[in-house]
């Protein structure tokens, strides 16, 4: 399944000291949406695990639903304050005018262009050929069908992962700091990691105008940075990956030019 | 930072002692289960209870809508409907829980995932003989949900990563305050520790094994056909392998099944134990050859294009076994002519004149048969195959060039 093939490559590449990382991508005449629009934001693809004393993220369905509701509400909020409408769909069979089957069919396009932004934007695979030019990958002609017949501006895509270090990871940190009193110091085994990404597509022209990735991680078990769990850290999150929308370069470099 | 830290990350994952006995443990030769120990562990209707099973259970039930709706699934309710039927048959206690998906990959290939799904790869339906050896793949699909090798193995890994994560520490710990250098127990552990990972799974495999060999003698399937399986699938790649000019591969400790050899042997041994003196147990060929027998082209459409003529041609010949028709035939001179080494031409044109002497040779052979015609200077008897072809085909898309070549 690629969309978890997106998240373990971006996963692998999770910095080693605790931090915060955003990084997006617009396409070069991308304008963030504003005021009277329609947005259509797909299903986010949510899980919340638990990280094993050993090492290995267990997922937990109550921790996954209480988080993608929180996501939901938090995106209700943020969104309704840029003056858009908007629907999030919770099931592929909610969305009026489109099949189940053309949800799905979308949403896996999606994923797999989105790997290969991923692959060639943030994981090193420079493309020479696409040098400054933004972003610049589209999803075509059924994007700009299912905009037409569902009478959407804008679809929107969220992957959220998060997993939170148990007790006994936590007391392996301890045990880790505690050795540095005798020499043998491993407090930094790694602790709680987020992974989210987003992706916005222009129905109107079928291309992923904007893009933006945001990781997480405390290398020490027991620092926590915006648990999903949590209202807060699921307006958190979502205000990280979806609050400071930029333009692209060209109308960025367009309106300094004007001032 | 210090550089030890680092050390010990790298190590970082899994346990001390017991090292040597889990890499011993971990022999080829593991000791056969028994049919009879192997009890359903679910019954009618399960639905998880413990946190960490809810858990792979709603990130299942995810992959399940994207299985179900992968545009790969073969959607023939003929054939939709008798897996179903399959399954329902040698599905234990959980048989009206599950559910099963078709996919078109031509592969040998079967799996069940934790909440009661299975996949069967449309490969695996050109390799069975009869219904017994399908319904025995099924059953041990249906062995690994009763007897909940998933969570059984992940509960397994979680706690040989815990207890190897806080050996390491305490090695590293123990070790720096008594002046010590552990790292390599250390490594030993955790080679020890990923062996005996693998080692569960094949134990594992072994168990759905048995269980598969008491499901299907139970709804009356001739037990033995599980481990004939076996025979054709080393038959199979020992074949492919010469082709290639290469040795099969032999199992190796990080195998995560048991051997193709000790499965047949093992299942042979199982079939005796289960059978009940007396009771009649069926293969069921007529009934397996009549339901897929419409996509059978298909399925050796996909095998010879794989480009594996060891493997394309032992197939075609165990099905020959059953006795050969025009479909074999053609399809075996397929196999020739895409291998093109020196003199498959002619064995490949002997194959097609074999294959329209049957009356169920498919249209194409008649055609590969008039091009080997052609190419023997045979034009009139060419002529009158390219004719049939034509016959049989008349809306086919080379049908002008055809026509021409009549003259």
């Amino acid at each position: 399944m690629r969309k978890w093939g997106v998240a373990l490559a971006l996963a692998a590449t999770v910095p080693v000291s605790a931090c915060v990382q955003t990084r997006q991508y617009a396409d070069l005449q991308f304008t963030p949406p504003q005021g009277d629009y329609k947005l259509l934001v797909l299903r986010p693809d949510v899980s919340v695990g638990s990280l094993t004393t050993g090492g290995i993220v267990e997922p937990r369905a109550d921790w996954t639903e209480q988080a993608r509701s929180n996501i939901i509400a938090a995106l209700q909020t943020q969104q309704s304050g840029r003056g858009g409408k908007i629907q999030i769909l919770e099931r592929r069979s909610q969305l009026q005018g489109a099949s189940e089957q053309e949800v799905a069919d979308f949403e896996r396009l999606f994923y797999a262009v989105g790997e290969s932004i991923v692959i060639h934007k943030y994981l090193g695979e420079y493309l020479p050929t696409k040098r400054r030019q933004g972003l610049d990958w589209t999803l075509g002609e059924d994007a700009v069908s299912l905009g037409r017949k569902t009478g959407y501006d804008y679809a929107l895509f969220l992957h959220a992962e998060d997993s939170v270090a148990s007790g006994g990871r936590i007391a392996l940190g301890v045990l880790g700091l505690a050795g540095c009193f005798v020499g043998f110091c491993a407090p930094n085994i790694g602790g709680a990691t987020q992974l989210d990404y987003a992706g916005l597509v222009d129905l109107k022209t079928g291309e992923v105008v904007w893009f933006n990735v945001v990781r997480a991680g405390s290398e020490i078990p027991g620092i926590a940075f915006g648990d999903l769990r949590t209202p807060q850290g699921a307006a958190q999150m979502v205000e990280r990956l979806l609050g400071r929308m930029k333009p692209g370069n060209a109308v960025r470099q367009a309106a300094e030019k004007k001032s | 930072m210090c550089a030890r830290c680092f050390e010990l990350s790298r190590r970082s994952l899994l346990v001390g002692s017991g090292a040597t006995a889990a890499a011993l443990s971990t022999g080829i030769a593991d000791a056969r289960i028994l049919p009879k120990d192997m009890v359903p562990l679910v019954g009618p209707g399960y639905r998880p209870t413990e946190k960490d099973e809810q858990g792979i259970w709603q990130l299942m039930d995810r992959a399940e809508e994207e299985i179900a709706g992968s545009n790969l699934l073969m959607t023939d309710p003929k054939l939709t409907a008798y897996l179903k039927d399959l399954i329902g048959k040698v599905g234990g206690p959980a048989a009206g829980d599950f559910r099963i998906y078709l996919a078109h990959i031509p592969d040998f290939n079967a799996m069940m995932f934790p909440t009661g799904f299975a996949v069967v790869f449309s490969g695996l339906l050109l390799r069975m003989r009869n219904e017994a050896q399908l319904a025995g793949v099924i059953a041990h699909e249906s062995g690994h949900f009763l007897r909940r090798h998933m969570i059984r193995s992940w509960r397994d890994q979680r706690r040989k990563t815990d207890i190897f994560a806080i050996a390491a520490m305490a090695a590293g710990v123990g070790g720096a305050a008594g002046g010590v250098y552990l790292g390599d127990y250390v490594q030993l552990a955790q080679l020890g520790t990923i062996l005996s990972l693998f080692q569960y799974s094949r134990e594992m495999e072994a168990e759905a094994d048995a269980m598969g060999a008491r499901l299907i003698a139970d709804a009356g399937y001739e037990p033995v056909e599980m481990s004939n399986i076996w025979q054709q699938l080393i038959g199979e790649e020992t074949a492919s392998a010469r082709y290639r000019r290469k040795r099969r591969r032999r199992g190796s400790l990080f195998d995560t099944h048991p051997s193709e050899g000790a499965r047949m042997a093992d299942l042979k041994a199982d079939a005796l134990e289960v059978k009940d003196p007396g009771r009649k147990y069926e293969v069921g060929r007529e009934r397996y050859l009549a339901t897929i027998g419409g996509i059978r082209p298909l399925l050796l459409d996909d095998q010879v294009k794989l480009n594996d003529p060891g493997a394309s041609q032992y197939l075609i010949e165990t099905l020959a076994q059953d006795g050969w028709n025009g479909l074999l035939r053609y399809y075996e001179g397929e196999v020739w002519r895409l291998r093109n080494r020196h003199g498959d031409d002619a064995r490949a044109a002997l194959s097609y004149a074999s294959a329209v002497s049957y009356p169920d040779a498919p249209a194409d052979a008649w055609r590969w048969h008039g091009i080997s015609l052609m190419k023997a200077g045979r034009n009139a008897e060419a002529k009158s195959a390219f004719a049939r072809y034509l016959t049989l085909k008349p809306d086919a898309t080379d049908a002008a060039w055809v026509r021409q070549m009549i003259g």
